[in-house]
């Protein structure tokens, strides 16, 4: 029987669909998440699995209040932005942590703005910018390495313990270690006075090595295109290369900025959002190598260890601009179109 | 094999050709053919039959009415059962009888007469757009072509009629495109194809060896759709960019189809106006599926019946191909001069699109856009119906070729947004303009009007002139040479105005064959009636000075 309307579309092929997309997306975090989780225990489950929760939860209340279908869940989007918080928060964070940040990326940054596609900021890192800023504290606790089932764990979940007990159990990360060795250490004094728990380096190297596991898989999966990561991590690489061999004990060497904090993470997982990101390829490579400078500027001037989530935030501030004038040169048209706008 | 470049973009869809490329054959002649009077680019043809006429396979029906528009003949044998402004239907008398034209060798005919036989055979471009082919002829005596691009790339999946076409015919396609270069003065004719024809590829290669008097050159392109679309062929064939709201013309190039060079072959050297054309039947709905040659206006359901149409299974019909193609709601159509194609789907082989998700911007679109556009940003646009947007992103240089659709994850139907948009803003365009179109048709009347005047008083001159021959009658023009002077000079002017017009107007119905071009028309009918009335007076005043010349 023939139902078929003049514009009908059909599919010449299973396409991937924009959830399929997003699941492999949060596959490819899985080496990452394992890793973590096998250096700093189960509270990096717990994380993400208490961001994901949090994240459905909310995106469904604001449909409803919205009025609309719960159809947009099928799309995995707010289970992926938990996963991405969950995963960039400090292990075994307290319950009501995550929830804020939760409820800052889903409603505030996706939901308030028209949902998915039509948010300006990187859900995940307005979450996570706005703890940082409220709750300083608990989002610089990084604990050193830890057993699977680490001492008070549940206590922390739940948000039953204090400060102090949280403080005891945590350390500094290596980048905010060494931005408070202080000006008159010199980097090779530093690394040799052990300023970290044992094995806090390393584990923050096979992490780093996981997430670019994961970003080769999504690039493997042409779910991502090589112009975000090779670009930011590239103006990164090159900005440290210069500041380290200017002062060596000044400034960190670039292999500490790329295998430690949340930098590979960054590269391939955050600054990829296609919708916050810029679309056209310049303008990627232009959006991407602006976070890798702002990383670094932040990191080394600014009061922040890591900086990844600011810098996202301030490129996701520039994209309409950027593809304003990035727009590709359609065929057939005469170089250097900017002239022509008004 | 010549060197080829890349164009921007493109996708690789499957492409399920392999069930039509089987032998060609003949569709059975249908009991009754109906013949629209709108298969080609502009105005739709005036029928010169009334019903009860007899005609034969060949036979004239209807006339080109303005200067975008095409003749239009029976393609079967019979009597004409019914006729309005839309089709004539012709019942067959199974006879099949012909009516030809004298057959032309076109290496010793002028080009005015092979010009003149294509205009009456109702040769157009078979590949869809239905541009009548002599106006696309002349386009060499405006602009310099140095180039005749063969365009058999067939880059939509499921098509094969080219293909074939060139398996079978290859030495006339090329014969054909000999014919088409010489008329409009080319230097080279180059045969564009994708590497997935691999017995055309070998026949063209077979066929070039003598095919005289231009250099032919074969170039093999990668498999990528849509090769086939113009601008991308002459991209990856010569490394040309057509320019933006330009003509393959203004790069001294000219596309043809095969099926279009064969009917334009055959038109001139058998006489045979175009009647026939080769169609892909294929889909899994059609139990014997393959390519047919079937008299244009056979009725689209007998078609399909005889190539063992199932209907259970049958879920969407496709008039033309799976990316660019229609979907018809019925099978009670008939086969235009432009179909090339039918695909009738079960709904295995074309599953319906999942509901739309929201845009994620991932880019994919951007990336396989032929035309550099950004797919995404037009999307939103268009949705947002944000004029000045749209023109800044370029809408109008999107060639509609669904490959950003193809790709988007988010199942979003981009080239319906962009289709509805642009008529939107052709539609607010026509609105704007309206007050000067009917100042031009305003200025058309009036110069109908002098044109009349003009020639009444010219034949009323020659009767004066030829009673009172012998006698002075300078006496109304106190200076005829004078006059006589200024009235070449306007008649030059207004000939000048007429092939401004003309060109105008080719150019405007190549650039959207789908579009109407009436304005255009009504200016190209203004100065003709102008050149007319010109002629006219001349006419009058050479009469009105012929006895004082004579003495």
């Amino acid at each position: 029987m023939l139902h078929a309307s003049h514009n009908d579309r059909r599919l010449l092929r299973p396409a991937p669909s924009t959830g399929s997309i997003m699941r492999w997306v949060i596959v490819a975090t899985l080496p990452g998440l394992a890793t973590m989780t096998f250096f700093f225990g189960l509270g990096v489950v717990s994380n993400v699995l208490l961001a994901a929760a949090f994240g459905l939860g909310f995106e469904a209340l604001i449909l409803r209040l919205r009025k609309r279908s719960l159809h947009p869940l099928n799309d995995s989007s707010a289970l992926l932005t938990g996963v991405l918080l969950g995963a960039s928060l400090p292990p075994a964070s307290p319950w009501w942590l995550i929830g804020v940040g939760m409820l800052a990326a889903i409603v505030v940054a996706k939901q308030l703005y028209g949902g998915l596609g039509h948010n300006p900021f990187n859900p995940a890192m307005v979450g996570y910018a706005l703890l940082l800023v409220s709750f300083p504290t608990y989002m610089t606790l990084w604990s050193p390495p830890q057993p699977l089932w680490p001492e008070g764990l549940w206590g922390q979940i739940t948000g039953s313990a204090s400060l102090a007990q949280i403080d005891g159990l945590s350390g500094a990360t290596p980048l905010d270690a060494f931005k408070h060795k202080g000006a008159g250490v010199s980097a090779g004094d530093f690394w040799a006075g052990q300023p970290l728990p044992e094995g806090t380096l390393n584990a923050w190297r096979w992490v780093a090595v996981a997430w670019l596991a994961g970003g080769v898989l999504l690039l493997a999966k042409r779910l991502i295109s090589w112009h975000i990561p090779v670009a930011m991590l590239g103006s990164m690489m090159v900005m440290a290369t210069l500041l380290h061999g200017f002062e060596a004990d000044r400034f960190a060497s670039p292999w500490l900025h790329l295998f430690t904090g949340a930098t590979l993470f960054g590269a391939f997982f955050i600054a990829t959002d296609p919708v916050s990101a810029a679309t056209s390829q310049r303008g990627k490579l232009i959006y991407a190598a602006g976070i890798g400078v702002l990383i670094m500027v932040i990191r080394t001037w600014g009061g922040y260890p890591d900086a990844v989530a600011f810098a996202v935030l301030l490129m996701n501030l520039g994209v309409p601009l950027l593809d304003l004038y990035t727009a590709p040169r359609p065929a057939g048209r005469p170089p250097a179109p900017a002239k022509e706008r008004s | 094999m010549a060197r080829t470049f890349e164009f921007h973009g493109g996708v690789y869809p499957p492409e399920r050709k392999q069930r039509s490329l089987v032998p060609v054959r003949h569709a059975t002649l249908p009991s009754h053919v109906v013949l629209s009077l709108d298969q080609h680019a502009g105005r739709p043809a005036r029928a010169i039959v009334a019903v009860g006429d007899r005609v034969s396979v060949g036979t004239p029906i209807a006339r080109r009415d303005g200067m975008i528009s095409a003749d239009l003949h029976a393609s079967i044998s019979g009597t004409v059962t019914h006729s309005d402004a839309l089709a004539i239907t012709v019942e067959g008398d199974g006879h099949d009888t012909w009516q030809r034209l004298p057959p032309l060798d076109w290496r010793s005919v002028d080009t005015e007469p092979l010009l003149a036989r294509l205009e009456q055979s109702g040769v157009v471009g078979l590949g869809g757009a239905g541009f009548p082919t002599h106006i696309k002829a002349r386009l060499g005596e405006q602009q310099r072509i140095d180039t005749l691009v063969v365009n058999a790339a067939e880059c939509e999946p499921y098509i094969t009629a080219d293909d074939l076409t060139l398996q079978g015919f290859a030495g006339d396609v090329l014969d054909g495109a000999q014919l088409i270069a010489s008329l409009c003065d080319a230097r080279q004719i180059v045969v564009g194809i994708e590497d997935n024809k691999p017995e055309a590829i070998q026949a063209l290669e077979h066929a070039m060896a003598t095919s005289q008097p231009l250099p032919v050159t074969l170039s093999v392109i990668a498999t990528r759709y849509p090769s086939g679309g113009e601008r991308q062929l002459i991209k990856a064939l010569l490394d040309r960019d057509v320019p933006h709201q330009g003509l393959p013309a203004d790069v001294g190039v000219l596309c043809h189809n095969p099926g279009t060079l064969l009917a334009a072959l055959r038109a001139v050297r058998d006489g045979e106006p175009l009647v026939e054309r080769l169609v892909t039947l294929t889909g899994d709905a059609l139990a014997d599926p393959g390519n047919r040659w079937v008299r244009i206006g056979t009725p689209i359901a007998t078609l399909l019946e005889e190539a063992g149409l199932q209907r259970a299974t049958l879920d969407q019909l496709i008039e033309g191909g799976p990316m660019m193609g229609t979907s018809l709601a019925d099978t009670d159509g008939v086969i235009r001069k432009a179909t090339n194609c039918l695909i009738a789907a079960t709904r295995q082989e074309l599953p319906p699109s999942p509901p739309e998700s929201p845009c994620i911007r991932c880019g994919a679109c951007e990336d396989v856009c032929p035309a550099h556009l950004l797919p995404q940003q037009l999307h939103w646009y268009a949705r947002a119906k944000d004029d000045d947007k749209l023109a800044h992103y370029r809408l109008f240089d999107c060639i509609e070729c669904n490959a950003c659709s193809y790709v988007c994850p988010s199942h979003i139907p981009l080239v319906t947004d962009y289709r509805s948009a642009k008529t939107r803003l052709r539609h607010q365009r026509l609105e704007a303009a309206k007050a000067e179109h009917a100042k031009h048709r305003f200025e058309w009347r009036q110069a109908r009007l002098a044109r009349e005047e003009a020639q009444k008083q010219a034949r009323r001159q020659a009767r004066l002139a030829k009673q009172t021959s012998g006698q002075p009658t300078g006496a109304q023009s106190t200076s005829p040479q004078a006059d006589l002077r200024s009235l070449r000079i306007a008649q030059t002017a207004a000939k000048a105005a007429v092939r401004k017009a003309e060109k105008n107007l080719a150019r405007a119905a190549q650039q959207d064959p789908g579009e109407s071009h009436e304005d255009l028309e009504t200016q190209l009918a203004t100065a003709q009636e102008n050149l007319r009335a010109a002629d006219a007076h001349l006419a009058d005043a050479r009469n009105a000075s012929a006895p004082q010349e004579t003495r």
